[in-house]
């Protein structure tokens, strides 16, 4: 049992977790801004001017336009996202520990990233932008200075841990693309989407229009092709181990083909043996599932997920920076239960028939 | 056919015949190379509620004779006749049905299941006919009490010593009140305590009217016995 419980754990955190980012990430999505605008480059995402914001929000129906530079960097070895926006933005689900908003060459940055770098409010942080040239070998690399003026509560999210908020223009500073955000976000009045979009449109049709629904979309399409990817591995694998069990407990002279042996020299038919076998592997598919998923709930509630939150989120540490997020479905666990199932009959069901339809003398030997 | 081995001890033995060998063979191996002639031409009959002996040095094929009238086995040729139907033509479902309706059997190292506490042991037997847990409890608790073991009832094998795992195993051989018992070889793995203990049970039994068949090459239970047959090689002989 214990075996089984060891094995369905993993894929029942895992999937559990998968949920949790996926309902993290729709909730960060439902309460962001409406409309995502960038340009067409050659049918990618591409930079929009700052200024267009300005413009954009002249459009009936917008109550406001935010220029964003994203991006990821890295902070010594650690894989950050950068986040310029207006100074008086702040992304949505996020809480100050300590600090203000930052102002010209100032940066919050995510509790996670703080403790990883060992910075407080006040300090001074290098960030690189790129590499211009190679003195004697070693990358000569062009770095910005910005002072930290406050700490964001990775509580309220695993984007915050390692997010590092700067004003827009410092941000396309880092980025060197000057004048250019990465999209434009815009907030518009409930029902206006669709007008607004048009108009949009109308005003550069080389806009690409992203709404919050297909967005939503996207992160749902994303996952459950992570989610599934996830469990067609878990499935392969389990196929892989199933020969094994059956070469280890199946073919061998087993504690299991004697026991056989003992019940059909007591009377047992081999249909009754059978039987009990089934039963008794629904019974530990019945135990180790539930026990499975209590472990998961305890070891991702209580502990936050070590060692299992990494290998689900890039970038996560062995014991997470941040409450690791989870949500519980049903599916996983009526899964678990036939995968159990499934590994205990093929572990069970041959070595047994095999002893069931020899002699008793034979079986017993 | 050997019928001599009978002797009446005015025990009210009655002449019903229950068990007839005809010409029993028993060959592993037949035909291949590593060929074992475990019986040859075997002839016996055993009259109901008799105690019967099979005697005989280790290796003579008193085991293998055994597992054949318990039907757990097969003859490579001849027939095997018990309440005077031919076994040899049953399928192996209506020999189980046989085994646990008339048959108990107490093999020599016991083959009690480890994981299974002795009542469970006992209760193994009646598992598919009897339903309820209670039931068999009370009546595998039954058997272990009138053995002397209630007190041991939730033991597992390994907590018993060799005596009572034997009376465990006969009280499962007992447990679907079977009219044959077959005995294995029952005094080669206890003590002299126990083997005095076990000689009261079997004339328990034997008062009960059953009929039993023990393997031995030990003079102590000879003086229970009704029958005594010896085999040597395989071959009934005397």
């Amino acid at each position: 049992m214990l075996c089984l419980v060891a094995i369905l754990f993993p894929f029942i955190s895992a999937i559990a977790i998968l949920e949790g980012v996926k309902a993290q990430s729709e909730l960060s999505v439902t309460e962001g801004a409406d409309i995502f605008v960038t340009m067409d480059m050659f049918g990618r995402n591409g930079v929009i001017p700052i200024e267009m914001a300005a413009a954009m929000e002249q459009i009936d129906g917008v109550t406001k336009a935010v220029p964003r530079a994203v991006g990821r960097i890295y902070i010594g070895n650690k894989l950050a996202v950068l986040l310029g926006i207006e100074g008086d933005e702040k992304p949505p689900s996020v809480n100050f520990i300590k600090g203000s908003l930052p102002k010209a060459e100032e940066v919050v940055i995510g509790k996670g990233l703080a403790k990883h770098l060992g910075l407080d409010v006040g300090d001074k942080l290098n960030i690189g932008t790129r590499v211009v040239a190679f003195l004697e070998g070693e990358p000569y690399i062009i770095k910005k200075i910005f002072r930290v003026s406050g700490i964001f509560d990775s509580q309220s999210g695993i984007w915050a841990s390692n997010l590092v908020l700067m004003d827009i223009y410092d941000a396309v500073s880092v980025f060197e693309m000057d004048d250019f955000a990465t999209d434009i976000s815009l907030h518009v009045r409930p029902g206006y989407d669709e007008a607004v979009s048009k108009s949009l449109q109308k005003m550069n049709p080389y806009f690409r229009i992203q709404t919050k629904g297909l967005v939503k979309t996207y992160i749902d399409r994303g996952f459950n092709m992570k989610g599934g990817v996830f469990a067609v591995l878990y499935v392969v694998a389990f196929a892989l181990t199933i020969p094994a069990i059956l070469v280890t407990s199946g073919f061998g002279l087993s504690e299991r083909r004697k026991e056989t042996g003992i019940l059909k020299a007591a009377g047992w038919q081999t249909h009754e043996v059978l039987e009990m076998v089934f039963f008794e592997n629904i019974m530990l598919a019945l135990i180790s599932a539930p026990a499975a998923f209590v472990l998961s709930f305890v070891w991702i509630k209580l502990f936050n997920a070590p060692f299992i939150a990494q290998i689900i989120i890039p970038g996560a540490e062995s014991i997470a920076a941040f409450p690791v997020p989870s949500k519980f479905m049903p599916m996983p666990f009526v899964f678990s239960f036939f995968f159990a199932l499934l590994l205990t009959m093929a572990g069970s069901i041959y070595s047994t028939w095999s002893a069931a339809v020899v002699s008793p003398v034979e079986a017993m030997k | 056919m050997i019928t001599a081995g009978i002797r009446d001890q005015g025990l009210g033995v009655s002449e019903k015949e229950l068990i007839r060998c005809e010409g029993v063979w028993k060959i592993y191996n037949e035909d291949r190379p590593h060929e074992v002639q475990a019986l040859a031409d075997v002839s016996l009959k055993i009259t109901e509620g008799s105690f019967t002996i099979l005697g005989g040095p280790s290796g003579s094929g008193k085991t293998t004779l055994l597992a054949l009238l318990g039907t757990m086995d097969r003859p490579s040729r001849g027939k095997i006749f018990i309440g005077g139907k031919d076994i040899t033509a049953l399928s192996d479902t209506a020999l189980a049905s046989l085994r646990r309706g008339s048959i108990g059997f107490v093999f020599q190292n016991f083959n009690l299941i480890p994981r299974l506490s002795a009542w469970e042991n006992v209760s193994a037997p009646i598992v598919p006919v009897e339903s309820k847990e209670k039931d068999r409890r009370d009546r595998a608790v039954g058997l272990l009490q009138k053995f002397g073991l209630a007190e041991r009832a939730s033991h597992t094998p390994e907590e018993l010593s060799g005596g009572e795992q034997q009376r465990v195993a006969i009280a499962r051989a007992l447990v679907n009140d079977p009219r044959i018992i077959i005995l294995d070889e029952p005094t080669s793995n206890i003590d002299a305590e126990a083997t005095a203990v076990l000689i009261d049970i079997l004339n328990g039994l034997k008062a009960e009217g059953r009929t039993l068949l023990v393997s031995t090459h030990d003079q102590v239970l000879r003086p229970l016995a009704d029958a005594v047959f010896e085999l040597k090689r395989g071959r009934l002989s005397g």
